[in-house]
């Protein structure tokens, strides 16, 4: 805010003032004293005001950080400020083996862990050429996980997409039901998030007694529960007016910036990878792509709500489907070696897998060393592979010299991807709308920034 | 012939023979020279159909200097293909995208963050990831991640008590690096 020179502070805050730069005034807003500001603006001759919202704003979505240019009301220029969560995790899988690196790539997007593992994982398979000799339960668990995992995280867009506009129902229900998916996650893996449990060549581990059942009960409450939400919110006339209209990009501005997932759902394009460029057998699974033709926040709001039902199905299919089976590949060349169980004390080496290489398989103890000290060599080439996270397209490209540790790994994280629309879907509207349309956009900061 | 691999004969039929294709693992990479990298992304997307632009991104290729990719995709058949250009390593610079793919946008700058890769006529340079001011490109080969052996392992029962052995590498980290 230029042109103001008489305006003084006087507010409770010491923190909070007003003080002079080079470019104009610059007010710092702490709460309760917009009265001061808006005096102090009343008093200027600059109709232009810049508000920094972010990088700590409670309704950015982490540590993003926007920068509006308002002219009154009205957004007339949006920046976005990235790169507060950025951990080098592309950087440090060229310093570990092909399967350490799924420790750091679940840790990416931190709300759908399972498909980067599973897309990262699915990129080594190829460059390996062990895409076949995937064990069929390792692919069945990691699609109902990855399908539990598209819930949870479109639960927690509804949550707190809800909470940013006002209704903190929205937010218990929707934490309320992540809460029964985290639960099965837990019994599965052992964590909540971060889980590294889908591993080069299958997974680290087999579901453990009881998860079967357990799977199928949580299935049952959560379509129970669902309803709650989709009787709070859809049809709801307060939700509908902050939400329809607002956010609009339409499919020529989808194609232009990359979008993907339910912002470009939301043009009416059916555009999902799981049909599209099908991956771990999802053409043999029945379930519908939902679309809407709305292009607006509300349309994406829906398509979330519809998709859980839709990965609810897939889950049933999936159960029915399990079979007994070994869940990593036969090669003891690649296959991990640990079989892990869950004990008192967590995850870790199973007693039975110990006392194999200890005292009984002079084999099995060479395996283990040269795979945990070293790891395995991947033949030179490049890879790129996609999944459909439930940001959009999540994809991967592997580059490697044939080494034991990636020559290259980059990913392509939907949130980053889709966050350059915010420009295009904030200016001309409203400042409140800015927060409506980035909830639409469900952007994770740790998979923006990696 | 698969259509991925008729995509991308198409695409080098249009450069001329300069451009050449790569099918490795079913994944089809046309290579194109620096001086036709503008002109390849244009036949794409007029002349394939490849609208929907994906993402960018480089690798450091040593002495090759870096190999800059990016990711097409024809919204109405799913058909992908890969586009590869090699930028020198003592003048890496290439003409921005953005004026063919609104949005190659972030993917550039990120790109040039991270790499070094100079895009000309970019509308809005400048950090996108990394913080203003920070020196060096950290996904170049000679940027070598010695924070494990720069810094103490701040998880230890005993902060600041050393064991006296070296703190073990990570692999990959030369001898030489680090204190």
């Amino acid at each position: 805010m230029a042109g103001t020179d008489d305006v003084t502070y006087t507010g409770g805050d010491s923190y909070a003032g007003a003080r002079e730069t080079t470019e104009g005034t610059v007010y710092t807003v702490t709460g309760q004293d917009w009265d001061s500001v808006v005096q102090g603006v009343a008093a200027s001759d600059e109709e232009r005001v810049v508000v920094n919202m972010g990088p700590q704003h409670p309704s950015t979505h982490g540590v993003l950080r926007l920068i509006l240019e308002l002219d009154g009301e009205t957004v007339t220029e949006t920046r976005v400020g990235v790169g507060y969560l950025h951990t080098g995790i592309e950087k440090n899988l060229e310093y570990r083996s092909w399967t350490q690196g799924v420790t750091f790539v679940t840790r990416m997007d931190y709300l759908s862990p399972f498909f980067n593992e599973t897309a990262y994982c699915l990129a080594v398979e190829k460059l390996l050429g062990i895409t076949e000799q995937v064990p069929e339960r390792a692919t069945v668990i990691r699609v109902m996980l990855m399908e539990l995992n598209r819930i949870s995280s479109h639960l927690v867009a509804l949550a707190t997409g809800g909470m940013e506009l006002g209704a903190l129902t929205a937010m218990i229900f929707g934490f309320r039901e992540r809460e029964l998916v985290l639960d099965v996650f837990e019994l599965v893996t052992g964590l909540r998030m971060n889980h590294a449990y889908v591993r080069p060549g299958g997974v680290a581990q087999d579901l453990p007694p009881g998860a079967v059942d357990k799977i199928a009960e949580t299935v049952t409450q959560l379509r129970r529960n669902f309803k709650d939400t989709a009787d709070l919110l859809e049809g709801n006339g307060i939700f509908m007016a902050r939400t329809e209209g607002i956010g609009y990009l339409d499919l020529a501005g989808c194609m232009a910036l990359g979008i993907t997932g339910p912002v470009l759902r939301s043009t009416g394009l059916p555009w999902d990878l799981r049909k599209t460029q099908p991956y771990c057998g999802y053409e043999t699974y029945e379930f519908d792509v939902v679309t809407q033709t709305t292009c607006d926040s509300y349309g994406r709001f829906l398509i979330r709500l519809r998709e859980m039902g839709e990965s609810l199905k897939i889950v049933e299919q999936c159960l029915d489907r399990l079979q007994p089976g070994p869940v990593m590949v036969e090669d003891k060349k690649i296959a991990w070696p640990a079989q892990l169980a869950i004990g008192s004390d967590g995850m870790g080496n199973s007693l039975d897998h110990i006392r194999h290489i200890m005292g009984e398989s002079m084999e099995a103890l060479i395996h283990h060393f040269k795979l945990v000290t070293e790891g395995f060599h991947v033949p030179a080439g490049q890879v790129y592979q996609a999944v459909e996270s439930p940001r959009g397209e999540l994809g991967v490209h592997v580059v490697s010299d044939g080494g034991t540790r990636p020559y290259r790994v980059h990913f392509r994280d939907p949130s980053f991807t889709n966050l350059q629309a915010t420009a295009a879907m904030c200016e001309g509207g409203q400042v409140a709308d800015v927060i409506a349309a980035v909830a639409s956009i469900d952007p994770v900061m740790g998979g923006v920034d990696r | 012939m698969t259509a991925r691999r008729d995509l991308g004969e198409r695409l080098c039929g249009l450069l001329g023979a300069s451009a050449r294709v790569e099918e490795l693992d079913g994944e089809v990479t046309v290579d194109v020279p620096l001086e036709a990298w503008l002109a390849a992304l244009v036949a794409a997307r007029d002349v394939l159909g490849l609208t929907f632009f994906d993402w960018l991104s480089a690798t450091d290729e040593l002495d090759l200097g870096f190999g800059v990719v990016c990711h097409l995709v024809d919204p109405r058949t799913a058909d992908r293909l890969l586009v590869r250009t090699a930028v020198p390593r003592d003048r890496p610079e290439l003409p921005s995208a953005t004026g063919v793919y609104r949005g190659a946008d972030w993917h550039e700058r990120e790109t040039t963050d991270l790499f070094g890769v100079v895009f000309a006529g970019h509308p809005r340079p400048g950090p996108l990831v990394l913080p203003q001011g920070f020196a060096g490109h950290p996904l170049r080969k000679e940027f070598v991640l010695e924070a494990r052996t720069a810094r103490p392992w701040p998880g230890s029962v005993e902060p600041g008590r050393t064991t006296g052995r070296p703190l073990p590498r990570p692999l990959g980290v030369p001898p030489e690096a680090g204190p």
